[in-house]
């Protein structure tokens, strides 16, 4: 019997992968020390050698504008993408119903049923990362909403139409989540625990794929391919 | 409904709090010819009480210097040239010819209070009581038809000239019933819009005038709402804060008799020139915020050291207010400086999601689902536990008895 190499994510997919990865931790570690810090810091030193809450601050910038660039590329790969364009695996149709459901049935018959082609993304993966790409969006622009409020005289580095145009774009949030800046702290904060979990389910899944399908997931991320059976190809 | 949708458009028409402060030579010689003029109108006008700025000053020992000084703050507040001094101080002393009417809902009187207990008065203080005030429950001799007698008269004789401050949350749910005023039993609501109904514009006092305030605090029984809830059709400036700032109540009543209008407001009514910066960025505490150094627990090292009261809750950094800049009584202090976080006493809800004197990631606050307080972390802890239950269980029983795929498959 024979495997065939499937290739999968690009490197610059790849890398994408990972620099989200690292920002997400990054984000999450020092986003729960500006809402409680959580260390001390040494009180002996003087204030201007330490700025660890402003550190925490910058790290935490940086890492969410990395972040939404690199959501800004892959909602670009969502219907550009050369390998496979998830948006067309989004479409609730018939077709892609029945995938979502046969895929669902895998992981909760402990993969005795498997009525699918895992060659490629298939829609219950299309659908889980939707949902995380929501989320994301949802703290860029909660994230951002919380981050004009230090602009309350209208003037930023790179001119005033920044802020301008952040209050155009996340003023919304205020009202959505209930009329004040509290609310939207909240719900910044409360969306956080979502992605964690939705990241604990998503390694979960990706080993328990490894592991009980045998086909080589786990590299899709590392070597960018993974292995399907000949034969199974043909009969699917 | 159609609130929630006014509420929307509002916010996603928000231009920010900045006011632009240099609008060129030709715009200011044109606000300084209306204000002017407006001036010279209001000085022919029949005089509406008869005490004067220049006597209370006398009366406090205060000097035309210091009165001079308190104008060219108050010009740089109001974010005018300094050529607008001189009008600034012709202002303060016309004052007693604009009638105001002041009325008390559901409130403590702290913001009256705030103006009237202060052992040595300023001059804000001072100005708010030369105004020509026609009618306040607190303070004035009258009582019960006399008093009805004595508004209606107030009302009449300045119809559309008179300014209606309003001090307490207007209760209009089901409990509106147990808060009446007056011998003819008048509910809050109704007494409200009759005196609005013929000013020149309202303003809201306080944090329960403005937003409901702590009246209005889960689970407001009486379903106390803020003026802007309630009052339809006129000019609404909200002054919040708990008290308000009677250094801003001054600058807002000054701008109206400056100009006849309301001066420049944001998102939520209020005036920019007072709540264009927020607590935060004007903090003398700002340094240790930034350099992590905490208050840990009241009394601690980090108290003796003024380290930022973030961890004891402070709302500094939600909340917009001229108080870190302003401060109170004369600018003899304000709360951080005295050593208590912010409580966020000049935003909406404040009383249920500020005031919790703990960070947001420890403030016990309703979950939106409403009914249990839960805070945001034990909730998220219990999504995890569940997320990790959920995987330790399919992991289990993946490792007992999934099927793997094998080569004879």
């Amino acid at each position: 019997m024979a495997y065939k190499k499937v290739k999968r994510m690009s490197l610059f997919m790849r890398i994408n992968h990972w620099v989200v990865a690292i920002c997400m931790v990054a984000a999450i570690a020092t986003g729960l020390y500006i809402g409680h810090p959580y260390y001390q810091t040494l009180i002996a030193d003087l204030a201007v050698d330490k700025y660890v809450m402003a550190w925490n601050r910058w790290i935490h910038f940086m890492a969410a504008i990395i972040f939404d660039v690199s959501s800004i590329v892959v909602a670009y790969l969502y219907f550009f993408s050369r390998f496979e364009k998830a948006y067309k695996k989004l479409i609730p149709n018939g077709e892609n119903i029945k995938e979502f459901g046969d895929v669902l049935v895998n992981l909760m018959t402990l993969n005795r049923v498997k009525k699918f082609d895992s060659t490629h993304a298939d829609s219950f993966n299309a659908v889980f990362f939707f949902i995380f790409h929501l989320m994301l969006l949802w703290m860029l622009l909660t994230g951002l909403q919380l981050y004009v409020h230090a602009f309350p005289h209208g003037e930023s580095s790179i001119g005033a139409w920044w802020p301008t145009m952040l209050h155009l774009a996340t003023d919304w949030t205020v009202w959505i989540t209930g009329g004040t800046y509290m609310d939207v702290r909240i719900s910044h904060h409360n969306t956080m625990y979502w992605i964690i979990a939705w990241v604990m389910f998503h390694i979960y899944y990706q080993v328990w794929r490894t592991l009980f399908w045998q086909e080589g997931d786990i590299n899709i991320v590392v070597g960018g391919s993974k292995f399907v059976k000949e034969d199974k190809e043909k009969s699917n | 409904m159609s609130d929630r949708r006014d509420a929307l458009t509002k916010l996603f028409s928000a231009k920010g709090a900045k006011v632009d402060t240099n609008r060129g030579e030709a715009y200011y010689e044109a606000l300084m010819n209306r204000m002017s003029a407006r001036l010279q109108s209001l000085e022919t006008s029949n005089l509406a009480m008869k005490s004067s700025i220049e006597r209370a000053l006398d009366a406090q020992g205060l000097t035309r210097r210091d009165f001079m000084k308190w104008a060219s703050a108050m010009c740089a507040m109001l974010m005018l040239p300094s050529q607008f001094t001189p009008l600034v101080a012709q202002a303060a002393t016309l004052m007693n010819r604009v009638p105001v009417i002041w009325i008390e809902l559901q409130d403590c009187a702290g913001n009256s209070e705030a103006i009237l207990r202060s052992d040595a008065p300023t001059i804000d203080e001072l100005i708010l009581d030369v105004l020509s005030l026609e009618f306040n429950e607190t303070i004035m001799a009258a009582a019960g038809h006399q008093a009805e007698e004595h508004l209606e008269e107030a009302m009449k004789t300045f119809k559309g000239k008179y300014l209606c401050v309003v001090e307490g949350a207007v209760p209009i749910g089901a409990g509106r019933e147990w808060c009446t005023i007056g011998a003819k039993g008048e509910t809050f609501e109704e007494h409200l819009k009759r005196v609005a109904k013929d000013s020149a514009a309202v303003v809201a006092v306080g944090t329960c005038a403005t937003f409901g305030g702590v009246p209005a605090a889960s689970p407001n029984p009486t379903g106390a709402v803020g003026v802007q809830d309630v009052v339809r059709g006129k000019p609404i400036i909200n002054i919040p804060a708990c008290p308000a700032n009677p250094a801003n109540i001054t600058g807002t009543i000054l701008h109206f008799v400056l100009t006849g209008q309301i001066p420049e407001l944001d998102h939520l009514n209020r005036p920019k020139f007072a709540f264009g910066y927020r607590i935060h960025d004007n903090c003398e505490r700002r340094a240790h915020f930034d350099a992590g150094e905490f208050v840990e627990e009241w009394g601690d090292e980090g108290a003796k050291n003024n380290f930022c009261l973030y961890k004891m809750g402070c709302k500094g950094p939600m909340t917009f207010n001229n108080c870190s800049i302003v401060r109170y009584n004369e600018a003899v202090n304000w709360p951080i400086g005295s050593g208590h976080g912010c409580i966020g006493c000049s935003e909406p809800q404040f009383w249920d999601k500020y005031a919790t004197e703990r960070p947001l990631a420890d403030s016990r606050i309703k979950a939106p689902t409403g009914g249990v307080e839960k805070s945001v972390d034990e909730f998220g802890l219990g999504l995890l536990t569940a997320a990790g239950i959920g995987i330790a269980i399919h992991a289990v029983a993946s490792a007992s008895a999934a099927k793997v795929e094998s080569e004879e498959a």
